[in-house]
């Protein structure tokens, strides 16, 4: 167990800067999750404290120590890749015990090691057999296995679940979340999927073109996004974000949509207010005329336990709600929209959020 | 209703398209079977090129083979195809191939595109005017001598005289790398360079990753090399009678060369056959062996 220390890490592919500049400090023992859309550098930084990438500019450190010039095999780490990388002219068991036999190991410790992280990942009856011969599922746990017989300080993870199916993924999330409990390691897991990172992370780094949006704990990042693009990103639904000009009126800020509705904010940084943010799950449905937002219903999704109401709001706005259970809306019915108070997130021109406590909201 | 119109059109004909379309295929074939048969046929007889045998020629039954190994000749061409093969294919061809296919993967720019050129020009340049070249490289007033050996004061060298087969070797590893050269960047193309990783992270040297990981991964593709090679070069011609005539002496003296000088110099066309016979036995009983090599244990 170590932590990991990122100070002003840059990456250069030839002369494209593909990270400019990363500051990180990740405690021992937590389980920080890098997330964001593909082609953001994910990879490329995990890759680079694996020590698989030359460091371009900047430290990184493992316990204490920098390890810029350490090789891939010393720093301590595992990695498990997207693609599993498992070898396929080796069984399971060779597999898991490749590294410990180059380190030359005795056969009976390796022996020990191998079965004991088969046993913690039910694999025991596929030891003998070849990568091939086993289904993606299996495979990922042969992958996860082998990290664990080298008992890292710290495990690295790229995508490891994004080529299982749905349901698999979801079991094999709770087994890892389960893992990191149980072996107490540091991890860092990549990952392009909102939900795995909500769900996994003590911590999670939104990153996007290389740099750190914001960095917090999952319910920081949801409740408290920095600006639009984190708000965006960490939402199982997009957040609604509605154009707004914001008029002062004796203290009382007030946001003015297109299309004559207005809603009052109470915080004073709402004054530079451009963008409304309203993720479709902190409004509630009321008849037309009872809340702020008018619109009329275009399309009803039903999810089953809940439903996503699609609406134009007068302005000509997209609007979604989540509402619970089955509603019984008509398409072109009007309706209106209150907010939940406390709820709705204003953001500045440069889609910085405007936060000095809560937006209040009338 | 008729199925056939609807389904099988090309078929439904009869069988008179599907003769007429495999006329050039059993031309083909016969035209093989023909050869190989009219090889083994007189390899039992005296038929000669020239003179009174070459019409009036009897079986002999086995004599031509008995001749294989009671008179000199045969044996001695055997270990020096075997050798050249194996210097210069198996060993020359492969590794440097195998070699330069793992450097190169590394390198980027005009720099490895002048090196493949370089490689692929061996490749592609006709036998002879390899021949031609080598030979005045390392004639005793060749490139050599004049531009190497002389300045720094050596006294020249025949290096065609007096080292006939390591010239003839060299000549053929450049001649043939691309080949291999070729074939092992798509075998390493088709290694994912996660696996390598995994390795590496495992902490595996280079060489250990390239002896325990990359090797066994492309174990099929060092096979079919191998075993193309190895038939190309065992009853390879041009080249080496070019440069040397299979001299001096027997030193460069192929089964290639042997076996022409027999049929076509001495004019003992049921010898040869039977030379022909043995050498396609020899290289049957190599591609066998690959092939059984080749195929991987359950
Ligand atoms: N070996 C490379 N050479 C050049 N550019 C690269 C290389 N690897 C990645 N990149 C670029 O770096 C950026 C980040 O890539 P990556 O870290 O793989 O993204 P992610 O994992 O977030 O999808 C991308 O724009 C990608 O094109
Ligand atoms: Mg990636």
């Amino acid at each position: 167990m170590s932590d990991v220390l990122l100070s002003g890490v840059s990456k250069d592919y030839g002369a494209v800067n593909v990270i400019p500049s990363i500051d990180l400090h990740i405690k021992a023992g937590e389980l920080v999750v890098f997330v964001g859309p593909s082609g953001c550098g994910k990879s490329t930084l995990l890759r680079m404290i694996a020590g698989l990438e030359h460091v371009t500019r900047g430290d990184i450190s493992i316990g204490g120590t920098r390890v810029n010039d350490v090789a891939a095999s010393s720093r301590g780490i595992a990695m498990v890749f997207q693609s599993y990388a498992l070898y396929p002219h080796m069984t399971v068991y060779q597999n898991m015990a490749f590294g410990l036999e180059l380190a030359r190991t005795p056969k009976a410790e390796i022996e020990k090691q191998v079965r004991d992280a088969a046993r913690i990942l039910q694999i025991e009856p596929l030891l003998d057999r070849r990568p091939k011969a086993l289904s993606g599922g299996q495979r990922q746990r042969v992958a996860i296995g082998r990290a664990i017989v080298r008992n890292p300080k710290v495990f690295l993870f790229d995508e490891p679940l994004s080529n299982l199916d749905a349901s698999l993924r979801g079991q094999t999330r709770v087994e890892i979340a389960h893992l990191h409990h149980s072996l107490g390691a540091t991890m860092i897991y990549v990952t392009h999927d909102q939900t795995e990172a909500m769900t996994l992370a003590d911590r999670i780094v939104v990153l996007n073109k290389g740099n750190i949006e914001q960095v917090g704990t999952p319910l920081e990042l949801y409740g408290k996004p920095v600006n639009t693009f984190v708000a965006g990103f960490i939402a199982n639904q997009p957040m609604n974000m509605l154009d707004v000009v914001a008029e002062n009126r004796g203290g009382k800020i007030v946001l003015k949509l297109d299309g004559g509705a207005e809603i009052e904010a109470e915080t004073p940084m709402a004054e530079r207010a451009r963008t409304l943010g309203i993720r479709p799950e902190d409004v509630v449905l009321v008849d037309s005329g009872k809340g702020p937002l008018t619109g009329t219903v275009s399309v009803v999704e039903h999810l089953g336990e809940n439903a996503l109401i699609h609406m134009t709001l007068t302005g000509g706005q997209e609007f979604i709600v989540k509402v619970d259970g089955a509603p019984d809306l008509a398409i072109g019915a009007e309706v209106s929209v209150a907010l939940v108070p406390g709820r709705a997130h204003v953001f500045d021109a440069n889609g910085h959020a405007l936060r000095e406590g809560d937006t209040q909201v009338a | 209703m008729s199925l056939r119109n609807d389904t099988k059109p090309w078929l439904s004909g009869g069988f008179g398209l599907v003769i007429l379309a495999s006329i050039p295929a059993v031309l083909f074939v016969g035209a093989l079977i023909f050869f190989t048969v009219w090889v083994v046929t007189f390899s039992f007889t005296d038929l000669s090129l020239v003179g009174a045998k070459s019409v009036n020629w009897s079986w002999i039954g086995f004599d031509n083979y008995e001749r294989l190994f009671t008179r000199r000749g045969f044996m001695e061409s055997l270990w020096v195809t075997v050798s050249f093969t194996f210097f210069s294919a198996i060993v020359g061809q492969s590794l440097l191939g195998f070699l330069l296919a793992s450097v190169m993967r590394a390198l980027r720019g005009p720099l490895r595109g002048f090196i493949e050129v370089a490689i692929m020009l061996g490749w592609l340049l006709p036998d002879i005017v390899a021949a031609f070249l080598w030979s005045a490289t390392t004639a005793e007033n060749g490139l050599i001598n004049s531009v190497v050996l002389g300045p720094l004061g050596f006294d020249s060298v025949n290096f065609l005289n007096e080292f006939a087969f390591p010239v003839v070797v060299v000549a053929n590893v450049w001649k043939g790398t691309a080949w291999s050269y070729l074939l092992f960047s798509a075998a390493l193309d088709s290694v994912p360079r996660d696996v390598i990783e995994a390795a590496q992270v495992d902490g595996a040297t280079w060489w250990q990753r390239t002896r325990r990981v990359t090797l066994p991964m492309i174990k099929s593709h060092i096979g079919t090399n191998t075993l193309f090679i190895t038939i190309w070069t065992f009853t390879y011609f041009p080249l080496v009678y070019a440069m040397t005539g299979g001299g001096p002496g027997r030193q460069t003296k192929v089964l290639s060369i042997f076996m022409y000088e027999q049929s076509f110099k001495i004019g003992k066309l049921g010898y040869g056959s039977a030379i022909s016979v043995a050498m396609l036995l020899v290289v049957g009983l190599l591609a066998v062996f690959y092939v059984r090599l080749l195929k991987e244990p359950e």
